[in-house]
């Protein structure tokens, strides 16, 4: 009930930091040079063509009445229609939300799967070769660019060995899965290094502790040790930059996206912007907001979920 | 630590292996089946199979007057027909649902009759379709209604014919009825629902739209009622369907076609040709199309509105070393303003590199050693490169210049507004009449207000000479206007050409028939594949 009431509560505060994003964006979109009716005519239309489009989509109001419209229509639900692409924004936005959030989620597993054996490994054999191999792999992982990657991996997995397909997001869930997975890798080789460090770090903090030396005095084995007492207690630094990290990928997931062909929002924002599609910019700042508010409320609620210590509200 | 707890670790390691495994394991079986086997070519036609063809721009909407982008046109022109159409090249018109026209003596009146055809849901084409989307390829929302001001009234004479009546004769008027704005939509199923048209098109081309997923892909299918036969008397196309898959990356694109994931694809990168071209079982297309790459020169500011310091500028531009390190040898060196179409004149002298003849008109021109912005879109390495070799080779006779990289939304706002010096850019025609694009960048003075496709270049010789041409019927008469436009235009500095720029196509050798025509496009229904 106590986690039910917390998430309410933060969802509800999530409704006026919305309302802000939105201002401030349209704001800013007044100040970016460009005209969304000249760049979507090519600028062999008439000056009666750009006046008569730039009437339909409401540009030629004053800017504040434009915000106003733009709120009365989206507390009815519409987010109006997308200027390059004439379908409404609300549709556009939902059918690539799924691709970025899928590829987000997919590459973070990726990342826990890889973090928490490796962290563990690397902390029990500190300072040996392992240790060390693991830590230099992480970091040429790191430096690499997302882009170069990715076009690594599909060389590789795509081409070499055609275990993978190199483009798209696939059909149906096992579809996704074998598509996106690829892409996810590259996500998860992003995040792991940095996750690995600071659990490392964490867990070989933590080992020191007097309770840890009471329960080795037991007679616990060293697995039992790190599993159900040194690993819960090293989670929660990680968890929080996890957390950041995530709410930084959900915007940045434009390079993986486009090598990979994926129909995901980071592609649609790139193409908004450049076209100067303003709904479309507006329902996607919308849309990253929300999920990066989501993000960090997810990272709040498994502190209380790994430390019975930590308490909500 | 003891081999047990090492034991255990190495198993939580390997079980994140094996998750890693089990997507593989999921598609293998799919894997296996879509590597591509058979590399045999066969002469005769072979129908049916999916062409899966691999863009690096997507489509935004299937409605005929919406777009202007070319991912909308090139799929648009597959799903549609107009009156007439552009022929196998590109270059002449032939007829598309109207089987036979009838001109006026005066020029004026244009009859059209229609061939019995059916949209893709069986309704017949009628007349009330041919005048309901002209109307609207006219109606000045349309961002290419420019090309039928001349359109006094259109008018359904019976079911099967149409009669268009102009303000004054045009020659260049059929050609505009081929452009993509003029294919012929279903009237009922548009008015049942305008909004959802450009998603759920209906046309009488020789594929329909069965899945649109937005920067996914869109699946072509033929149409059972298309019109047109092929070589063996039967209609075509002579495919099933044709996946046409969105993948901006052009190395993605490239790999793609290599490892048999797409039978086709656009956009080669010339970096990439010579390379995709020696590979065993792949073919390079290269076409020549309506393209031009060059330098719009903004000839309103000083001190480009010098002809002598345009002169000196194109002197000073090594042509050779660009199209041989930019576009890696593809292409020719321009010798007009506008990309190659019909009644090009090839006898127009190339103007020569020469730095000392470069360094005399600049002197001509009393250059006072103003620095030139050179505007480039930024994210084009391509125009990013051939703005560099500019400054290297105008730093050589004495001109000074700065590159300024802008999004292309920002740079074209700037050549909109007159506030730019020169840019790196290009210019293509949906159009095969050299009317439009000639005028369009040619007339100061032309409908429209881009006052010479924003060059704001001024020369009335040149303006009336456009009027000749776009009066006379006669291809001769024509032919020399147009020469004398191109020499004008051209030896006035106009611009600095660099390219007459090809498509760049690679395909695999099972695919047949693709090639791309004059206006850009493909003609998809002329497609087969022998594997």
């Amino acid at each position: 009930m106590r986690v039910i009431g917390y998430t309410v509560r933060r969802l509800v505060e999530m409704i006026p930091v919305l309302v802000g994003i939105t201002l401030v964006a349209f704001l800013f979109m007044q100040l970016l040079p460009g005209d969304p009716i000249t760049i979507l005519t090519g600028g062999k239309a008439s000056p009666q063509t750009i006046a008569a489009l730039r009437a339909e989509y409401g540009l030629n109001k004053p800017v504040y009445m434009q915000y106003l419209f733009f709120v009365r229509n989206a507390l009815h639900g519409n987010l109006g229609t997308s200027i390059l692409q004439q379908v409404p924004v609300a549709q556009l936005v939902l059918q690539r939300v799924g691709p970025t959030v899928f590829l987000l989620s997919y590459g973070t597993l990726i990342a826990v799967l890889l973090t928490v054996p490796l962290s563990i490994l690397s902390a029990m054999r500190a300072d040996r070769p392992i240790d060390h191999g693991i830590r230099i792999g992480g970091m040429v992982t790191f430096a690499m660019p997302s882009f170069w990657l990715g076009l690594l991996l599909i060389l590789l997995f795509g081409l070499k060995l055609h275990w993978f397909p190199i483009a798209g997001w696939g059909e149906g869930f096992l579809g996704h899965l074998y598509y996106l997975f690829l892409p996810s890798l590259a996500i998860g080789l992003f995040l792991a290094p940095m996750l690995v460090q600071s659990l490392r770090s964490s867990l070989l903090e933590i080992t020191e502790a007097e309770y840890i030396e009471a329960a080795r005095a037991k007679g616990l084995k060293p697995t039992r040790i790190m599993v159900k007492h040194v690993l819960r207690n090293a989670l929660i630094p990680t968890v929080t930059i996890l957390g950041v990290n995530i709410g930084w990928l959900v915007g940045g997931t434009v390079v993986i996206e486009t090598v990979f062909s994926i129909p995901g929002l980071g592609q649609l924002l790139i193409q908004s912007v450049l076209y100067r599609d303003y709904p479309t910019i507006i329902g996607l700042v919308i849309v990253f907001g929300f999920l990066v508010m989501v993000v960090n409320m997810l990272a709040d609620l498994s502190y209380a979920a790994i430390d019975p210590r930590v308490e909500l509200g | 630590m003891d081999k047990d707890s090492c034991k255990r670790i190495l198993g939580l390691v390997l079980l994140a292996a094996v998750m890693a495994v089990i997507p593989a394991a999921v598609g293998a079986c799919g894997s296996a089946a879509q590597t591509t086997a058979s590399k045999t070519a066969s002469a005769a036609v072979t129908r049916g199979g999916d062409l899966t063809l691999a863009r690096f721009q997507e489509p935004l909407t299937f409605d005929p007057v919406g777009p202007s982008d070319n991912g909308s046109i090139y799929l648009i022109e597959q799903v549609f027909n107009t009156l007439v159409e552009p022929d196998q090249t590109g270059n002449g018109l032939v007829p598309g649902l109207a089987e036979k026209w009838d001109i006026s003596p005066n020029g004026l009146v244009y009859t059209f009759h229609l061939q019995s055809a059916k949209f893709s849901n069986g309704d017949p084409v009628t007349s009330a379709d041919v005048t309901f989307s002209l109307d609207r390829a006219a109606n000045p929302k349309c961002p290419y209604a420019f090309l039928f001001v001349d359109v006094k009234t259109i008018q359904a004479v019976d079911a099967n014919t149409v009669r268009i009546t102009l303000k004054a004769p045009s020659t260049p008027f059929l050609s505009s009825l081929a452009v993509f704005a003029a294919n012929i939509v279903d009237k009922a199923v548009y008015e049942a629902n305008p909004k959802a048209f450009g998603n759920k098109p209906v046309g009488s081309g020789p594929f329909m739209v069965t899945k649109y997923s937005r920067g996914n892909e869109v699946l072509l299918t033929r149409n059972p009622y298309y019109w047109k036969l092929g070589a063996d008397g039967k209609p075509v196309p002579y495919l099933d369907t044709v996946t046409v898959k969105y993948v901006p990356e052009s190395n993605s694109r490239i790999l793609g076609l290599r490892n048999g994931t797409f039978d086709a694809i656009e956009g080669v990168p010339f970096s990439e040709a010579k390379s995709l071209a020696s590979t065993s079982d792949i073919s390079l297309g290269v076409d020549s199309v309506y393209n031009l790459d060059y330098l719009y020169i903004n000839h309103q500011k000083a001190p480009l509105s010098d002809k002598n310091f345009d002169l000196a500028l194109n002197y000073a531009t090594d042509r050779q070393a660009i199209l041989h390190t930019v576009f890696f040898g593809y292409g020719t060196i321009p010798n007009s303003f506008t990309p190659k179409m019909n009644f090009w004149d090839k006898s127009v002298s190339l103007i020569p590199y020469d730095p000392a003849t470069a360094k005399q008109y600049l002197a001509k021109s009393g250059y006072g050693g103003t620095t030139i912005q050179i505007l480039v879109p930024a994210g084009d390495a391509p125009r990013l490169q051939i703005a560099e070799e500019l400054q290297q080779m105008w730093s050589a006779v004495g001109i000074k210049s700065a590159i300024q990289q802008l999004d292309i939304g920002a740079a074209w706002n700037k050549v909109v507004a007159g506030d730019y010096d020169v840019e790196v850019n290009m210019i293509t025609s949906d159009v095969n009449d050299p009317d439009e694009l000639a005028t369009f960048e040619g007339d100061y003075w032309a409908v429209g207000d881009s006052h010479g496709f924003y060059s704001r270049y001024k020369n009335r010789e040149v303006t009336d000479l456009l009027a000749k041409a776009r009066e006379t019927s006669n291809a001769q008469e024509r032919a020399s206007y147009y020469g004398q436009i191109q020499k004008i235009v051209y030896w006035d500095g106009y611009s600095v050409p660099f390219n007459f720029t090809p498509a760049m196509t690679a395909y695999s050798d099972h695919v047949h028939n693709f090639r791309t025509v004059a206006e850009g496009w493909w003609w998809l229904d002329q497609v087969w594949m022998s594997k």
